[in-house]
């Protein structure tokens, strides 16, 4: 691995996380420059290569730089490598900060790589990121968003299926109050046969909060033997709160098993009766119901540390509290 | 009969849905200690006046009253209804995925429990209470970590009602059509469950089409409803006699 990162940097205190995950090294970009180490960010694993341990990226906005800020991180695995990823992006102050992002993932022949990426940021912070995705033969690639927080999020996705037996699990959690947006967009391109990708991506939209998913299912006419499947699902907590979902399937080959499927809905009433008829407060009841919803996107995450860190996270986000850990006053994961 | 010691009073009472009156003037009184089975043909209010006990919206009550303990039941919410002491066992329960049994029922009694003033189990000693409450009803532990009624079958879902019933220790428990849906086998353990669970502080009322499941929990009353009241009121004997002669001399 090029060590284009170092552990603990000559960092205030101020932006250190306190809490680090147990067998995790983080690695701190402040206003889009790497601390100890070369901008922009880029890790290169070789042909075999296994990561000991999860790299942490934490990507901080801070009130030093307020201009618009155009910034860029790439990781590439080499055959065979593997490695898993957690970026973490936040605002330090609620100024009106634009981060306009791009991130290129290119995986070679079966190489496995996660990715947690954990957006978190102030209301007025606007944060667009482009996630262009190459896999090659074998590859494996899982991505679990988690938007918890912020004015505009956008993400989109753009995969593509270079070689066969690549397979890809995409995931994706949002939450929205006050007026926050959050917009994903995701192109999958079955370009070759034999490959398999997954879309799950689920939203609860509180006030007026409003949610846009566009997710695209491209099978090329040699793309044979493609499982391609796609859900998005939201949950409405409030009248004004808005979800628009637009799945698409474009399907040029003859022997392919895809789906879609797409709702926008409300907490079950029957489930919340029930729920109070044991003596389940209504507002703990509802909880409950939007902690179960979005379960199905945190269970993706396969380190329990991190997943317990995560719900914990979901949980004080649904109950309206700015998330941040129990340990520590700071808006990070 | 003893005045003070009434439970439960039902005065009056009707309901309606959508303008359309279910029930026309239900009386009825539970004393501690007293199994009361409420029987009738289909569509004669049965459910209705368990959905009204448990506090269920969409239901409008333009007369009567409703005392539970001296109580205005009519004023609390769900919820107050079951800290207070009143328990609905489901016809049809309901399926929450992703919640798990054991968050639940744990979230449940500690919600119980601070309205008692009492502070919450500790891990071991929830443990141990749900493992005792569980053998009630011969569930087996995989029951817990399963989402609530999520692939159960009939006979385990009325079982995880008994179950919830177990852990709650209400006062007042309304089962509603708890044996439909059960075999024999099933019908014994429910009703077991139900059995054990009888106090002389607490009381039970059974909702049943069938004399059935009053072969295995013996009512002190029995009440015919038909077209939203109760147009007969007998002790267990009624219910042999329904099982012979059906509603039909009753309604004529």
């Amino acid at each position: 691995m090029e060590q284009n990162y170092i552990y603990a940097p000559a960092l205030t205190s101020e932006f250190r996380c306190k809490v680090p995950l147990k067998e995790t090294r983080q690695l701190f970009i402040v206003n889009g420059k790497v601390q100890g180490g070369k901008s922009p960010f880029s890790l290169r694993l070789k042909e075999g290569e296994v990561m000991k341990e999860m790299l942490q990226i934490i990507s901080v906005r801070h009130k030093s730089y307020k201009e618009h800020l155009a910034t860029q991180q790439d990781f590439h695995f080499g055959k065979g490598s593997s490695g898993k990823i957690i970026q973490c992006s936040h605002t330090f102050s609620p100024d009106r900060f634009r981060t306009t992002e791009k991130v290129t993932i290119s995986l070679e022949r079966d190489a496995v790589a996660e990715f947690y990426i954990m957006q978190n940021e102030h209301n007025n912070a606007e944060h667009s990121t482009s996630y262009e995705v190459n896999l090659g033969a074998g590859a494996f690639l899982k991505m679990v968003f988690l938007s918890l927080h912020g004015g505009v999020i956008r993400n989109d996705i753009f995969l593509d299926f270079n070689e066969k037996h690549a397979e890809c699990d995409l995931a994706g959690l949002y939450l929205t109050d006050s007026k926050q947006l959050m917009d994903n967009n995701i192109y999958v391109n079955h370009l070759v046969p034999e490959c398999n990708s997954n879309q799950l991506f689920k939203g609860i939209l509180d006030d007026e909060g409003v949610a846009r998913f566009y997710g695209r299912i491209n099978v090329a006419p040699d793309a044979q033997k493609t499982e391609a499947y796609q859900a998005n699902h939201n949950l409405l907590i409030s009248d004004k709160a808005k979800a628009y979902t637009s799945p698409q399937l474009e399907i040029y080959a003859d022997d392919v098993k895809c789906s879609h499927g797409a709702t926008i809905g409300r907490l079950n009433e029957d489930e919340l009766f029930y729920m109070r008829t044991r003596g389940i407060p209504a507002a703990e009841a509802r909880i409950l119901q939007q902690k179960a919803f979005a379960y199905e996107v945190l269970e993706k995450i396969s380190n329990t540390e991190l997943r317990e860190r995560m719900l914990s996270l979901v949980e004080r986000r649904l109950r309206g509290e700015f998330s941040h850990c129990s340990t520590c006053i700071r808006n990070c994961c | 009969m003893n005045n003070d010691n009434i439970m439960l009073k039902i005065s009056g009472l009707k309901v309606s849905i959508d303008d359309r009156e279910i029930l026309t003037g239900v009386n009825l009184e539970v004393r501690p200690g007293e199994v009361h089975a409420i029987m009738g043909p289909n569509g004669s209010g049965k459910s209705t006046l368990s959905a009204v006990l448990a506090g269920k919206e969409n239901y409008k009550v333009t007369e009567g009253e409703i005392l539970f303990e001296g109580e205005d039941l009519l004023k609390l919410s769900p919820e107050e209804r079951s800290w207070a002491g009143v328990f609905l066992g489901f016809q049809y329960p309901i399926e929450i995925p992703g919640v798990t049994n054991v968050n639940f029922i744990k979230t449940a009694v500690n919600e119980h429990r601070k309205r008692k003033g009492l502070p919450e189990l500790s891990a071991a000693q929830f443990l141990k209470l749900m493992r005792e409450r569980m053998a009630y009803v011969e569930m087996d532990s995989s029951f817990t970590s399963r989402g609530v009624n999520v692939g159960f079958s009939g006979g385990e879902k009325k079982r995880n009602e008994i179950f919830h019933m177990a852990m709650l220790e209400p006062k007042l428990a309304i089962l509603d059509e708890t044996d439909s849906g059960l075999d024999v086998d099933a019908l014994r353990v429910v009703a077991g469950g139900i059995n054990r669970l009888k106090t002389p502080e607490n009381a039970t009322i059974v909702i049943t089409h069938y004399q059935r499941l009053l072969d295995y929990i013996v009512p002190d009353y029995i009440h015919v409803i038909y077209k939203g009241r109760i147009i007969k009121s007998a002790g267990r004997e009624l219910a042999q006699e329904i099982e012979q002669r059906g509603y039909d001399w009753l309604i004529n």
